[in-house]
């Protein structure tokens, strides 16, 4: 369980990243919390030739609260986000991921560019309409969330991509629901709500290849269907697959108590409008 | 004052093992160390074809393969009749019998690049089919002895079960299939062998449990002189009977150490190689029918026991472990008359199955337990009372187990009733009844009675028929020329504090402080023997022997005072490292000028003493003190999602005279979590093709901290006849919560638990039904 043989480069800015990750044509990774990667590496399931170290570029740690959003650095960890307050969704959200030692070192572009199809940011960047400020060897662009997840562990961003900074907007009612088999765990269902905008979006993570949104249960609840009817179309219209936690008949309807109570912590759908 | 004994004293390992300065294996540097790494098998089970290492060797790389040592093999033995002997090789070469066996080994700088070599190892493997659960027909044998797989079966009688099977108001039947997982101790396997061929010497560090052992099966294995092997087992981090077993890459090791001699080589094993080839435990099906009368007695119990032992007989303590086990304790602190139980120990192309802390008895108890569950509802008797009314009492004492194994405990219903009372039984049965009217999440209270069998003397150790009975250990207790005493006691410990109970075992029975008294465990050089740390039997064995050498010592010292001072022996005490004479209130000498005597100034040495203050002796308890413990907890059921949560968790057991307060209840708290990981999370999962499912942590739940509740633990001290009058304490918080969570599952659900581990998965499963 130990990596083979890599570089190391410890980039000093955006641009050396860049052009270092456009260099290795594909073989190189970025390391910033490592911790995804460097199991994977121990593994050797994941065998970059180069690892470019992202942690002492300057500026890529501020939280800053932006014109209804907050946007979080490149090397913002998951500690900062149960630390603030700006964005409670955010904070609920990194609550849930793994134990201390991990939050304290991964990073929250980090997660959203390694796409984990059971991790609770990709699911939380989905439901907030989040957007990634990228940059690559031909400038910087801007990805919103819903083109970002193709796959499990596979985003739309190029090799030579860095993902400098995540912008999550501002949900005006919000509810996260996650089950797993133990505190700290990859969800086996995780379940968010966001309003934004009066659009309400419910997006499930853990359910297949790549965090989903729920459109019929959306719907539902657009037609003004309770909560419930909105958890029962959401369990309908995803399809889950079985594995050693539990078949896909459990998951599903594992699902549908997730947003049941995802839409419960929000306030919506609950009856009464 | 120097009364530790009893008390929760400061553990003497605690200041280097809290601040990082535990000396283990893995921190173990020596000039010339190489470092090796396993090729483990990509199959289940296939012939090798072809070993090529050409390629690694090309690149510089030291290989090892099968070739190389096949004349060496493993054979763990039995005398037992139905015992088939098979063969482990140390690394495989004819063929291999279960993912993850090794069959070569690479050398090199350091294990990274160990690594590197492993990838330029070509291996061609000729596939065979895989037989993976041992209660289904084999699809090929795994070894050739053995044509169905079976290496042992023994039916356990007592009574005749027929009459009752036929005849009782209630007999029904369950099959009830425990989860294969295992011990997961924090520091996986790890050792370094040297070779000094100067002295020609086998030196062998080892994060092992058996440090005498090692050394007696290494130079017999090796072909060695026992003289010429010395195992040291510095701090070891958990072991729970994982570290008890020699295994085919302890041997390997020390081979290769021999080949190349004077160059250290260090294996640290890494989580991924441990979860697949260090010792699975508790892959059983249990088949049971049983027979009560209207009152609630059990009349009679008719089992079918098989147990997954894997691919290899585990050596040193054979196939027969588990099934042996099974068959003996079944019935627990249950009195029954009428028993058949046949047990047996099925090979598959699975990990080996060894020991793991409370082998086969947290599946018993399970399968007892559900037998009671079962027979309570079928008879509409409170589960408490049901078993008030079969369990062993003090009154039966000594009672002869339908297995023959001898009960001196029968306080297991002062421990079930200490729990009820703690957890708040009646209140919980009113809470229960109030949910249900009111249609709230279930809940559900589940119990557990069992006997603890432990300090297994020559007597109680001598069923699996094994070339050695482990009823023995020995202790020297030294007291220096200053007075203070030096201990090399054949304990081993792997975290439990053995250092700190010998210790004051030592100072009380010598009456000098616990900080006099310095314990050096772990180094075959130094003590003259010990079996080491399994079956709970150190504070009773191990503890026995430092009782009995340190009274010798203390009456030659009080001999030797009364000469000095010219006092009857008979009015001398001995408190605080000084002597007094009875009536005295000032101390007439100190043990510093006894012992300086007995060291340095033979002038004043009385007539007829020898020079000196040191005892070695042995201990052996004959027979076994069983540890009575009861376990209650209450779930509630969230009926959405199947989780559980567990409202309260309550043990009570006997360990006899406590001896650290402290260490008792960490070792309780510590068996119960396994216990629960068990019961709920830990699963080795197989798939058809032999191949261990998931393969990391992130697939192997074990519970963490937020998993386990909050444990309320009680004693009750009945005092076993040994020296100390202690029960061991190492194992049974581990036999209770399978039972104690399933049946409370069961009683909150009303359907019947057949298979662990209980999950939110089968919850709502069984909740669909």
């Amino acid at each position: 369980m130990k990596p083979a043989a890599f570089d190391y480069v410890r980039a000093g800015s955006v641009e050396e990243t860049v052009s270092v990750l456009a260099e290795a044509a594909g073989d190189a990774k970025i390391l910033a919390g490592g911790q995804s990667l460097v199991p994977m590496m121990a593994l050797r399931l994941a065998r970059p030739t180069v690892l470019v170290d992202i942690n002492r570029i300057p500026d890529l740690d501020a939280v800053r609260r932006t014109d209804g959003a907050v946007e979080v650095g490149a090397l913002v960890r998951h500690r900062d986000l149960t630390d603030q307050t700006e964005h409670p969704l955010l904070a609920e959200a990194a609550r849930w991921i793994g134990h201390t030692a991990i939050r304290t070192r991964g990073t929250v572009a980090g997660s959203i560019a390694h796409a984990d199809p059971a991790a609770e940011l990709p699911v939380v960047a989905l439901a907030t309409g989040a957007t990634a400020t990228v940059i690559g060897p031909r400038g910087t662009r801007i990805v919103a969330a819903d083109d970002l997840f193709v796959g499990p562990l596979m985003t739309t961003l190029a090799d030579e991509d860095l993902v400098t900074a995540v912008r999550f907007p501002l949900p005006s009612r919000w509810g996260f629901a996650e089950f797993a088999r133990r505190h700290g765990d990859f969800a086996l269902v995780t379940a968010v709500t966001a309003e934004l905008d009066d659009a309400v979006r419910i997006v499930l993570g853990g359910i297949g290849p790549v965090p989903r949104r729920a459109t019929a249960a959306e719907a539902v609840l657009a037609a003004g269907g309770t909560a419930g009817d909105a958890a029962d179309a959401a369990a309908q219209e995803i399809d889950p697959t079985g594995d050693l936690h539990g078949s896909a008949a459990f998951r599903r309807a594992i699902a549908a108590e997730m947003v049941r109570r995802a839409l419960a912590g929000a306030g919506i759908g609950q009856g009464r409008a | 004052m120097t009364d530790t004994l009893g008390t929760s004293v400061r553990r003497k390992e605690d200041r280097r093992l809290v601040t990082g300065r535990g000396r283990f294996v893995g921190d173990l540097t020596l000039p010339r160390m190489r470092h090796v790494a396993f090729l483990r098998s990509a199959h289940a089970h296939a012939r090798l074809r072809n070993v090529d290492a050409s390629a690694a060797r090309a690149a510089g790389f030291r290989v090892f393969t099968g070739a190389d040592f096949a004349a060496v093999s493993m054979r763990a033995v039995s005398g037992l009749p139905s015992y088939v002997e098979t063969d482990q090789p140390v690394l495989a070469h004819d063929k291999v019998c279960f993912a993850g066996e090794p069959i070569a080994v690479v050398v090199a700088a350091d294990r990274y690049l160990a690594e590197d070599g492993l990838e330029l190892i070509d291996v061609d493997y000729d596939p065979l089919p895989v037989t993976v659960c041992a209660w289904n027909p084999p699809a090929a044998p795994v070894h050739p002895q053995a044509p169905d797989n079976v290496l042992l079966e023994r039916t356990f009688t007592a009574g005749s079960v027929e009459n009752a099977l036929t005849d009782s108001h209630l007999v029904f039947k369950r099959e009830l299939i425990t989860n294969r997982h295992s011990a997961q101790p924090l520091e996986c396997r790890a050792g370094v062998a040297l070779w000094d061929d100067a002295i020609d010497r086998l030196t062998y560090w080892n994060a092992t449990q058996v440090p005498h052992v090692m050394r007696n099966m290494l130079a017999e294995l090796l072909g060695l002189r026992e003289g010429q092997v010395r195992v040291i087992a510095p701090d070891v981090g958990g072991g729970f009977g994982v570290k008890s077993v020699i295994y085919p890459e302890d041997v390997t090791l020390c081979l290769m150490a021999r080949a190349l001699p004077g160059i250290p080589l260090k294996w640290v094993e890494d989580r991924s190689e441990h979860l697949l080839a260090a010792a699975h435990a508790r892959d059983h099906r249990y088949l049971l029918q049983a027979a009560f009368a209207a009152d609630g007695t059990l009349l009679a119990l008719d089992a079918d026991v098989t147990c997954n032992v894997g691919a290899y007989s585990v050596y040193p303590w054979t196939a027969g472990l588990e099934p042996l086990m099974a068959g003996g304790l079944l019935t627990g602190p249950y009195k029954l008359a009428n028993y058949r139980c046949t047990v047996r120990g099925v090979a598959t192309n699975t990990a080996p199955a060894g020991p793991y802390r409370g082998v086969s008895r947290p599946a018993t108890v399970f399968a007892m337990e559900a037998v009671f569950d079962e027979a309570a509802a079928r008879l509409d008797i409170d589960p408490a009372e049901l078993r008030r009314r079969n369990a062993i009492a003090p009154d039966d004492i000594p009672y002869t187990m339908p297995s023959r194994l001898v009960d001196d405990s029968g306080h297991y219903l002062e421990c079930l009733q200490m729990a009820l009372d703690a957890v708040g039984y009646e209140e919980l049965r009113a809470e229960q009844r109030r949910r249900r009217a009111a249609g709230e999440p279930p809940m559900g209270i589940g119990m557990a009675l069992y006997n603890e069998l432990t300090g297994l003397g020559r007597a109680a150790s001598a069923g699996p028929r094994m070339p050695f009975r482990t009823g023995h250990d020995a202790c020297t207790v030294r007291m220096n020329p200053d007075g203070r005493a030096t201990v090399i006691s054949g304990v081993s410990s792997q975290g439990q504090g053995l250092e700190t109970t010998v210790a004051q075992i030592v100072a009380d029975a010598l009456g000098i402080g616990y900080d006099d008294v310095e314990v050096r465990l772990g180094d075959t050089d130094e003590a003259l023997w010990g079996f080491g740390a399994f079956s709970s039997r150190q504070s009773v064995i191990g503890g026995g022997a430092a009782h009995l050498a340190a009274g010798v010592v203390r009456d030659k010292v009080l001999a030797l005072a009364a000469e000095l001072i010219e006092a009857n022996v008979e009015d001398l005490r001995i408190e605080a490292g000084q002597v007094y004479v009875a009536g005295e209130p000032k101390p007439s000498i100190s043990l510093a000028e006894v012992a300086r005597v007995a060291y340095l100034e033979s002038n004043r040495l009385p007539e007829g003493f020898e020079p000196g203050l040191e005892s070695t002796r042995f201990y052996d308890p004959i027979r076994g003190a069983f540890a009575a413990g009861a376990q209650v907890a209450a779930v509630e059921v969230d009926t959405a999602t199947g989780a559980l949560s567990i409202l309260n968790y309550v043990c009570v057991e006997d360990a006899g005279r406590v001896l650290h307060p402290r260490i008792v209840e960490g070792q309780i708290c510590g068996a119960i979590a396994q216990g629960l990981g068990g019961a709920l999370y830990e699963h080795l999962v197989y798939d058809d093709a032999g191949n261990l499912a998931g393969g990391t942590l992130l697939d192997y739940l074990m519970p963490t901290s937020a998993e386990v509740p909050d444990l309320v633990i009680d004693h009750i001290a009945r005092p076993a006849a040994n020296p100390l009058g202690v029960r061991g304490v190492g194992e049974g918080g581990t036999l209770g919560p399978y039972a104690v969570l399933a049946g409370a599952v069961r009683d909150a659900l009303g359907v019947p638990i057949s298979s662990l581990p209980v999950s939110p998965a089968t919850v709502w499963q069984d909740l669909q039904s």
